[in-house]
């Protein structure tokens, strides 16, 4: 008993840092209707930043988070300006070869950087783990589990309260009503990558704190988030929370009763039989990028 | 059949004399070996230009397809000692067999969703023969080395003979009936449907062809290169290499796709190896760059 409430804690620790890191590739894809690809290494680039910043800026990793967002924020903004804007209105495939090759590039330009070695981010006040009764909880998972839900809350009250997030939840909806009441879509969509990718680098560090990481990690990161955003339904808050913890939950148990070798396959099992069966998500309505 | 069509046709004949003439002036083993895997991406290329030129549905993961085949390939010579001749048709089999089920369930998805989903089989296999016993897990498997008197040109010629193949395979599909069946598919599902074409059985057909031919190519690499891993039989760069290879000759088009595989892959063979360490940073650039400029192919999609 005190075995399974010790997995569904780690669960639950894990699945909002997931529902975190999903929710800038659900908000690019719910409202952009853009699958990118390079997500996962968009985060890995967060973690070196957060790394980098660290060992040789002395920046506290908590103190990174802000200065990574405006960062991915305003590479976000200019990728979507100067690549993606051209051809997000033609073949959907081609987002997808170019949001690939992005993904090779930046995987490779960290390799030729840092070398594919591991490396990690270790805080000194998040080391230790504590007692309740017999259940232990690591800080450091605690302190990313209140983290990502303090952000994850931070995004809900954009978008659900202040007229920017609105307008970006009206672009979502329905692109041409959005124009027809005075928004205009093509700064929401710059606006939109540029938080996404802002989230993306902000995740990444978290990522290198929570654990060790390599340039090529990415590719795993994008499947995640690719899953996480397909379970719960695209460009919500509630919706990658239930995603993110969905996987937690998955990724947990399997490794537990199967293996460390099995998760990986699970998922993707999981995120296939999801996308026949229910591509839109256990609780997702309509979106503009879901045709 | 039209004029740039012949001149590819002729090409191929001289590629078949290549080799002997080579040899007489310098040993040919390093441009064998560059030519071979030019003749494998043009390969696998014209069979997705079946799928994605013709029929309009991306197969992002048909590499789920060339790891099967070359897994299959691999397992069959090593466990059964069957001869290469009966294991690699086999393979090829095993891999169109394997692709009717996922056609019936995946070809339902539109656009990225179909795309990401066969990426997701393409993972998921490469996961299933990493854990498994019986190809190796993680290790892979080693194949019997092929001691013939052809010697690595066995594998030269397999790939040139794959490559005329389905090259004459999209000439007839570019202008017969089931290839008109296929490009009403492209155009308009619905309105197909509505003039009488059995658009599922179309497409399964067409999604079968190119994963055979995929998986054939995949059992030859697997007998080439003797030693195969999950990693390299389900590499998703190449995945991504045959979209690039697609878009650079033409989507859609029979001399495209072997025009833009022997760029791609000529490039990838001669300038990035004195380049070894930006080799990926190289592929990354020429890819964004090229769906940014070169949206409609060198040559004009020609619809």
């Amino acid at each position: 008993m005190i075995l399974f409430l010790q997995l569904i804690i780690e669960s639950l620790l894990l699945g909002a840092f997931y529902a975190f890191m999903a929710l800038g590739f659900s908000l690019i894809w719910g409202v952009l209707g853009i699958l990118n690809l390079a997500y996962g290494s968009l985060i890995v680039a967060g973690a070196y930043g957060a790394y980098v910043l660290y060992s040789y800026g002395g920046v506290d990793p908590l103190v990174s988070i802000p200065l990574l967002f405006v960062c991915g924020f305003l590479l976000g903004s200019l990728l979507q300006r100067l690549l993606l804007n051209r051809i997000m209105f033609g073949e959907p495939f081609m987002v997808l070869i170019m949001t690939f090759g992005l993904d090779i590039l930046i995987s490779h330009l960290l390799n030729l950087g840092f070398g594919a070695d591991i490396r990690s981010i270790d805080v000194p006040y998040a080391e230790g783990s504590f007692w309740i009764g017999s259940l232990i909880i690591p800080e450091v998972k605690l302190l990313i589990f209140l983290i990502s839900l303090l952000l994850c809350g931070l995004l809900f009250s954009f978008l659900r309260w202040s007229w920017t997030g609105r307008a970006v939840r009206a672009v979502a909806l329905d692109r041409e009503g959005a124009r027809l009441v005075g928004i205009n879509p093509s700064r929401i969509f710059t606006l939109t990558a540029g938080i996404g990718t802002g989230i993306a680098l902000c995740c990444g560090n978290l990522y290198g704190v929570l654990q060790g990481f390599t340039p090529f990690d990415g590719g795993l990161l994008t499947v995640k988030a690719f899953l996480i955003s397909i379970v719960g339904g695209l460009g919500r808050v509630e919706s990658a929370l239930a995603g993110g913890i969905f996987l937690g939950f998955l990724e947990i148990f399997v490794s537990f009763y199967l293996g460390e070798n099995w998760k990986l396959l699970a998922s993707l099992a999981v995120m296939i039989l999801f996308l026949i069966l229910r591509p839109r998500g256990l609780f997702g309505g309509r979106y503009y990028g879901e045709a | 059949m039209e004029k740039r069509e012949k001149i590819l046709l002729a090409l191929f004949f001289l590629l078949l004399l290549l080799p002997p003439a080579l040899s007489l002036f310098t040993s040919p083993a390093y441009w064998i070996r560059v030519l071979t895997s030019v003749l494998m991406l043009t390969s696998v290329t014209l069979a997705q230009n079946i799928l994605l030129g013709y029929t309009g549905y991306p197969a992002f993961g048909a590499v789920a397809f060339f790891g099967t085949g070359g897994y299959a390939t691999a397992v069959l010579m090593k466990d059964l000692s069957l001869p290469f001749w009966l294991s690699l048709p086999m393979g090829g089999l095993l891999s169109a067999l394997l692709a009717v089920p996922v056609a019936l369930s995946l070809m339902r998805l539109r656009s990225h969703y179909f795309a990401i989903a066969t990426l997701a089989l393409q993972l998921a296999l490469m996961e299933l023969v990493s854990n498994l016993e019986f190809t190796g897990g993680a290790y892979g498997v080693n194949l019997p080395i092929y001691r013939g008197p052809l010697g690595t040109l066995l594998f030269y010629y397999l790939f040139w003979t794959l490559a005329l193949v389905t090259f004459l395979l999209n000439v007839y599909i570019d202008r017969s009936p089931f290839g008109y069946a296929l490009k009403a598919v492209r155009e308009d599902e619905v309105a197909a449907e509505s003039a009488g074409v059995n658009t599922l059985l179309f497409k399964v057909l067409s999604f079968t062809l190119m994963a055979g031919i995929t998986g054939t190519a995949g059992g030859v690499y697997a007998y080439w290169i003797t030693y195969i891993d999950p990693a390299s039989m389900f590499d998703p760069v190449l995945s991504v290499k045959i979209f690039v290879a697609l878009l650079m000759g033409g989507v859609g088009t029979t001399v495209g796709p072997v025009v833009g595989a022997f760029f791609l892959e000529l490039i990838s063979e001669i300038v990035w190896s004195s380049f070894l360490e930006l080799h990926g940073v190289l592929l990354g650039l020429l890819i964004v760059l090229t769906v940014l400029f070169a949206p409609k192919g060198f040559l004009g999609v020609r619809r």
